[in-house]
């Protein structure tokens, strides 16, 4: 796979072999996981104060539902708009007024996944090819590889 | 990596309205230090190396106070810190 940062500011990915576009086609879906620790990690409470949590719960935390699914969306659409066929490389294009919806999502997935497979700071530091047959080394490069093309754009926003 | 901490609980009304509130954000090992530092950057307007002095603080000593302010910017600034996923909480600034 290749990127290039393009002189408009977005992002071209090309190349990308097919389980790595699979991989991109699941950042949505492992985003928006509904298990309890994701939740928990993505709506903590703000204070121990009871009445702020109470506020904080139904007036915040649908505002950050919202804008946590709408970056979803936009990853899902520009995915969508990437050339080639399931079987070859394909080729996409992350728009720089996308960027943050991307960063978004992308950290989101990654913080989901962490939570969902008890990943700790030891595991995230870990070295080595990830092996096919075990499904938590591969879960673990997928976080990698989210956590590669994040700092990617992050990089660019800078 | 340590795990959040419990904020001092006290009320508003312990407190006062116009005493000074702490913005902190909490360590955890997954969001990247750029991302970190970018976030903190746009939601508070800081200096690169502001920025980055407030994100090694959160990643070596577990927590750090990015703000401190009237209640209501505090809530505001918790709220943003939020919606880009940082562990981020509230907690009264201790009098002087």
């Amino acid at each position: 796979m290749k990127l290039q940062a393009a002189d408009d500011g977005s992002l071209i990915l090309e190349e990308i072999p097919p389980f790595l576009f699979h991989l991109l086609g699941e950042i949505a879906g492992r985003a928006a996981s509904k298990h309890p620790r994701v939740e928990t990690r993505f709506f903590p409470d703000p204070a121990s104060d009871e009445e702020l949590i109470k506020d904080w719960k139904s007036l915040v935390q649908p505002e950050l539902h919202a804008i946590f699914q709408s970056a979803r969306e936009i990853v899902q659409a520009d995915l969508r708009g990437a050339s080639g066929s399931k079987e070859s490389l394909r080729n996409m294009r992350i728009p720089q007024s996308h960027g943050d919806a991307w960063i978004s999502a992308l950290n989101q997935a990654r913080l989901a996944i962490a939570e969902e497979s008890g990943f700790d700071e030891k595991d995230m530091v870990a070295e080595g090819e990830p092996d096919p047959e075990d499904p938590r080394s591969m879960t673990l490069f997928q976080l990698g590889f989210y956590g590669f093309l994040l700092e990617c754009l992050v990089r660019m926003q800078e | 990596m340590p795990s959040l901490d419990s904020p001092e609980k006290e009320t508003l009304e312990e407190v006062g309205l116009d005493a000074p509130w702490n913005v902190v954000v909490h360590n955890d090992p997954v969001n990247l230090m750029s991302y970190v530092t970018l976030i903190f950057r746009r939601v508070f307007g800081y200096s690169q190396r502001k920025a980055e002095e407030h994100m090694l603080e959160v990643h070596q000593k577990g927590r750090s106070i990015v703000w401190t302010g009237e209640r209501e910017k505090a809530e505001f600034f918790v709220q943003q810190l939020h919606s880009h996923l940082l562990l981020a909480t509230l907690e009264p600034a201790p009098l002087t």
